[in-house]
């Protein structure tokens, strides 16, 4: 398992891969504050709509994490290809490691990657609020260890699960474009059919059926309990978010190590 | 510097691709242990083929293959740990230096990072590339690239070593500078190495034996010597001042040599004979006891082209577009395997 270190890519590219999760909150999470348009409602306690929060940016904030870990995931079967291209792969497979380190180490270190940028924009997000004109990242008081742990769970699932269906497509799939098609049918509608930035309150009916069983919205959902601390607006208890998403992640495991053996099975 | 033992045994190995393509058509043959061993073919012959079933990545149709006695099918993960490969390809990641490479390769190879870094060391020096070591390997030179696999490939110390095309499209300089590291792998170790090439110079230069395939068959089998020998020995081309009866006369008198077709050209006499070394002092020996003086001699050792085209009917173009041949106008198609001893 010490294989898994392969995959230690050049320090350049981490800085580039931050800085485009910091665009995306500047822009969208600022402009967007909804929140202050709702206000004027008298009776309706915002938070219902908000998942426990009282601002759009915070609502949002805790989707855009799950947004890195989807992104950083369904890319992760992209550089199999190259390296299927370039004669990399055939590298590994002459090489005396089990034949399940190739799919694996793909995995861990995009998971690795994903988390880390999901945190960074955590913070970053909770600065903001130090920043004059912007809104921040409201955390809990009750915000601890525990809990932090807990968000991490969450994204390691989710990140887990489209990981390995991801690495394996990779295997599979010879041709980048056909890769990059799979990636973005499932890209958007993951995003937008769940409550990631939409509050699923606000969907319409055939939308919130949808998002009720979306992946990430069990992740979102139980992030935004775990850091806003309460279970006001929640759609479902953590207890079954977390079996949510965990069994997703279980399902899509098998799938990718399924379709990995076969992949790598030798023509 | 062979040993008799079989490093690789392949029995009529066979690969057919999907739509009855026969890559690899029962193909026979025993790769002595500490041998430099070539497969000459154009393009499309099936020598990729071939050498990818031998190091595992590629599975059979048919037939056996047995590499360092381990069979590549059931044996495979026995195999990889004993097997080198410098790919065709320029597979080092360019996104590392040349030093983080070859360590990765030792990774892989599950060498102990205490060994890895002073094997780093030595392979980066025995191919020059211990300057540039920490420089990216996207700032390498293609011939730097390719010095850098043939360092990579030779990390683990393995018992053979594949090379697929080792000097494609290099300039002289790394080309030459890859075959003396080939020679000194050869000489100064007792490893197997089994490459494959369509640069007949190459086979002749660095194998003990070559198979020549084409069409997925191994069409000949021999010491270099051997397929030239073969194909009808050698010409010693005599230039005399006047080549007259008494000339001809006197070159039927020695035993076993002919004059190509019975008579002169022009001053010259061509006389085949089957090795020159042993022939040459009689025929000169004839001509001066006969006071015929000599202006020129010339021996022309029969090329592996010849013997190449002699055996498949067609020539063996350097550029590889093998399957544009022209078929040979004389030679007649002879299918025949030689085990050399």
């Amino acid at each position: 398992m010490r294989d898994l270190k392969r995959w230690y890519r050049t320090p350049g590219q981490i800085l580039l891969v931050f800085t485009t999760p910091l665009m995306w909150l500047l822009l969208f999470g600022q402009a967007f504050n909804i929140g202050k348009l709702a206000q004027g409602a008298p009776g309706v306690d915002i938070r219902y709509v908000f998942g426990g929060t009282t601002d759009y940016f915070s609502f949002m904030a805790v989707g855009q994490t799950t947004f890195i870990i989807l992104f950083g995931s369904l890319f992760s079967g992209v550089s199999l290809i190259w390296d299927r291209k370039t004669g990399f792969l055939a590298k590994l497979q002459v090489a005396p490691i089990p034949r399940a380190s190739i799919p694996l180490s793909r995995m861990t270190s995009t998971v690795v990657k994903a988390l880390l940028q999901a945190f960074v924009v955590l913070v970053l997000a909770a600065l903001f609020a130090y920043v004059p004109g912007l809104s921040g990242l409201k955390f809990s008081h009750q915000f601890g260890v525990l809990e932090v742990l807990g968000v991490a769970l969450f994204l390691l699932l989710l990140g887990l699960s489209l990981a390995a269906l991801f690495v394996a497509l990779g295997l599979i799939v010879k041709s980048e474009e056909t890769l990059f098609g799979l990636i973005n049918l499932l890209n958007f509608p993951l995003m937008f059919t769940s409550s990631a930035l939409i509050p699923i309150a606000l969907m319409p009916e055939w939308l919130k059926a949808v998002a009720r069983y979306n992946p990430l919205t069990f992740v979102v959902d139980g992030m935004r309990q775990l850091i806003f601390h309460t279970s006001i607006g929640a759609q479902y208890s953590i207890g079954v978010d977390l079996l949510g998403i965990g069994i997703f992640a279980a399902l899509m495991i098998c799938i990718g190590a399924v379709l990995s053996r076969k992949a790598l099975l030798r023509a | 510097m062979s040993s008799g033992m079989s490093a690789i045994r392949v029995q009529d190995l066979e690969k057919v691709f999907p739509g009855d393509v026969r890559a690899v058509d029962s193909v026979t043959f025993d790769v002595r242990e500490g041998e430099v061993f070539g497969f000459l073919g154009p393009n499309g012959a099936g020598k990729t083929t071939t050498i990818s079933i031998l190091n595992t990545l590629m599975l059979p149709t048919g037939g056996k293959a047995e590499v360092l006695g381990f069979d590549v099918v059931t044996q495979a993960s026995k195999v990889r740990r004993g097997i080198g490969l410098v790919p065709q390809d320029l597979t080092s990641d360019e996104e590392l230096t040349g030093r983080e490479n070859i360590e990765l390769q030792a990774k892989l190879y599950h060498i102990p990072s205490s060994e890895a870094g002073k094997r780093a060391d030595e392979l980066l020096s025995l191919v020059g590339l211990t300057d540039s070591q920490n420089r990216i390997v996207k700032t390498y030179s293609g011939g730097m690239k390719k010095r850098l696999e043939f360092a990579t490939g030779l990390v683990h110390k393995p018992r053979i070593l594949f090379l697929d095309e080792p000097t494609l499209g290099l300039d002289i300089q790394t080309r030459t500078s890859l075959w003396e590291h080939i020679r000194q792998l050869k000489s100064e170790t007792n490893m197997t190495i089994f490459l494959t090439t369509h640069y007949l110079e190459e086979a002749d230069n660095l194998c003990d034996r070559i198979a020549i395939i084409d069409h997925g068959k191994i069409i000949a089998l021999d010491t270099s010597e051997g397929l030239k020998k073969a194909v009808g020995g050698d010409v010693i081309e005599v230039e005399v001042a006047e080549c007259g009866q008494d000339v001809i006369e006197m070159i039927r008198a020695i035993p076993g040599v002919s004059l190509l077709d019975g008579k002169c050209t022009g001053n010259n006499a061509r006389i085949k004979v089957p090795d020159s070394n042993v022939a040459l002092p009689l025929i000169l020996e004839g001509f001066w006891s006969k006071k015929i003086s000599v202006l020129n001699v010339a021996v022309k050792k029969p090329s592996l082209d010849q013997a190449f085209l002699e055996y498949t009917g067609r020539e063996l173009r350097d550029e590889g577009k093998g399957n544009g041949g022209k078929p040979a106008a004389t030679a007649p198609k002879r299918s025949r395997q030689r085990r050399g001893r």
